[in-house]
């Protein structure tokens, strides 16, 4: 389980993050909504130790963050975190190389299911195409927890559909993953909890399914009463 | 231990192109000057000794002999160690920036990696330090086949024998004669770029405030390493040699020391991407 214990966060002046807790299941994808700039990014960071916090705790199955802990928990950053004058095999040696949690047959088995090339240098790819290499690097590792941000943001139509089944597949199952999101209404249906953020804060907390089950809502339903009161 | 080797390796090979180029542009703009400067200096003779009916040895009264060190205070042969030195120096900065500069954002993988962050800064600083040797290596070479090429032009008449690279009067500094000197020069090139990877972190960590952070850091830290010449300046002669020697190598380790447990410390709580 990933907890995100009253964390708060400053930049300059502005405070990002005000005593901002939640938690995501392994087994479960938890989706962060909130609008551009509420610091949906800036908790993934924090989780990963990539941006610091001004007081609060965060912890990965109990743990804080460590060298080891980045075999167990990975993020997928909504840019490619790689070298873009790489080819898509030489990227893969580079995980294979640092990576004990580096499958190789899962990494060939969403290879083909994309559809790519693995002598394209990644420089060259395509909006979608890239999106789905930067997918494939954090999916095919082995880690109990997945971090996404933005993953269906600002690619084409199909690369999205591509993407949505991973969510769907085995590649997913049993791990735990946290998404973020400005753009609910595409994916609700692959949510399981859903985490509404505004200006730094948990406004709501829910879990997808009972609040379809017991009050006949769904995610966005949910959104306008909050928002709109 | 195998990450910071891989990552060491990693470093170099995405250097290495600009780096064969740096290395191609030194080797022709030398060999091409070292060319252009002996013949320079033989058209000389030549047009000297004809129009005034001139001996060597006259010649050589008025013009003086060719030694290499013509050519090693020409622009030729500066140029080419000014760009090695500024494309350094420039690296320094680089091989931080480029990371979360650009499109790509090659940090999140870096920091993500599952080894100790502090490993990169190692892998880092030895990739620069290795350029550095590569790069003074090859200007060692260079300078024996310039010998050849000034003993292939000028006749052994005009020319001040050149014993090697030791008396080339720049090269001292680089190419020390002992190993303690050789330790004690690296070394010293080591603690400063090592105390630069640490301002670029302070940087890279609190940003604007930051660079106010390491200007600061980076004053206090030349402050510290300096202190036992600036005690000498003084009061002159209070301590023996090997005192200073002394209080040298301690405020080298303390420099040394700090900065890379600052580094460790920006990198593993501080940094920001």
């Amino acid at each position: 389980m990933i907890e995100v214990k009253n964390v708060h966060k400053k930049y300059g002046r502005k405070q990002v993050l005000k005593d901002l807790s939640f938690t995501a299941k392994k087994g479960e994808i938890t989706c962060l909504i909130g609008i551009n700039g509420v610091g949906k990014t800036t908790i993934m960071k924090a989780i990963m130790a990539l941006t610091p916090i001004n007081s609060g705790e965060i912890l990965i199955d109990g743990e804080k963050i460590r060298k080891d802990s980045f075999e167990k928990i990975t993020f997928i950053p909504d840019t490619i975190a790689m070298l873009p004058q790489m080819r898509i095999d030489e990227a893969f040696t580079f995980m294979a190389d640092f990576y004990k949690s580096w499958n190789p047959q899962r990494a060939e088995e969403l290879l083909q299911f994309f559809k790519l090339d693995p002598t394209e240098k990644i420089a060259n790819l395509s909006k979608g195409s890239m999106a789905k290499v930067n997918m494939l690097l954090g999916l095919a590792l082995d880690v109990d927890y997945l971090l996404m941000d933005e993953p269906f943001s600002g690619i084409d139509m199909f690369s999205r559909e591509q993407i949505a089944e991973v969510f769907t597949s085995h590649l997913i199952e049993e791990r735990g993953v946290i998404l973020t999101t400005h753009e609910i209404s595409d994916i609700e249906h692959l949510i399981d909890k859903a985490v509404l953020i505004d200006n730094g804060e948990v406004i709501m907390e829910f879990s997808v399914e009972e609040v379809r089950e017991n009050e006949g809502k769904s995610v966005v339903d949910v959104m306008r009463e909050v928002y709109r009161g | 231990m195998k990450n910071y080797l891989k990552l060491v390796n990693f470093e170099i090979s995405r250097f290495f192109k600009l780096y064969l180029i740096l290395i191609g542009l030194t080797i022709v703009c030398q060999l091409i000057g070292v060319i252009r400067v002996s013949k320079g200096y033989m058209d000389l003779a030549e047009k000297v000794m004809d129009k005034n009916q001139l001996s060597v040895s006259r010649f050589i009264e008025q013009y003086g002999t060719f030694s290499v060190q013509r050519f090693v205070y020409s622009e030729w042969f500066l140029m080419s160690i000014y760009i090695g030195i500024a494309i350094l120096i420039i690296y320094v900065f680089l091989i931080w920036y480029r990371d979360w500069l650009g499109k790509n954002s090659f940090i999140y993988r870096l920091l993500m990696l599952p080894t100790e962050r502090i490993t990169i800064y190692f892998a880092k600083l030895t990739a620069i330090m290795l350029l550095l040797l590569g790069l003074i290596t090859l200007q060692r070479l260079l300078v024996l086949i310039e010998i050849q090429i000034v003993n292939s032009i000028v006749p052994s008449d005009f020319r001040t024998y050149s014993y090697g690279i030791s008396n080339i009067d720049i090269f001292v500094l680089l190419y020390p004669n002992t190993f303690t000197a050789f330790i004690l020069n690296y070394g010293i090139g080591l603690i400063f770029v090592a105390v630069l990877f640490t301002a670029i972190l302070f940087e890279r960590s609190y940003r604007l405030k930051g660079i106010f952070f390491a200007i600061v850091y980076g004053v206090l830290s030349l402050g510290v390493f300096f202190a036992p010449l600036l005690l000498n300046g003084f009061y002159p002669r209070y301590f023996y040699p090997l005192e200073i020697i002394l209080m040298g190598m301690v405020t080298s380790f303390i420099v040394l020391g700090s900065t890379i447990w600052i580094a460790n410390h920006l990198l593993k709580h501080k940094i920001m991407v």
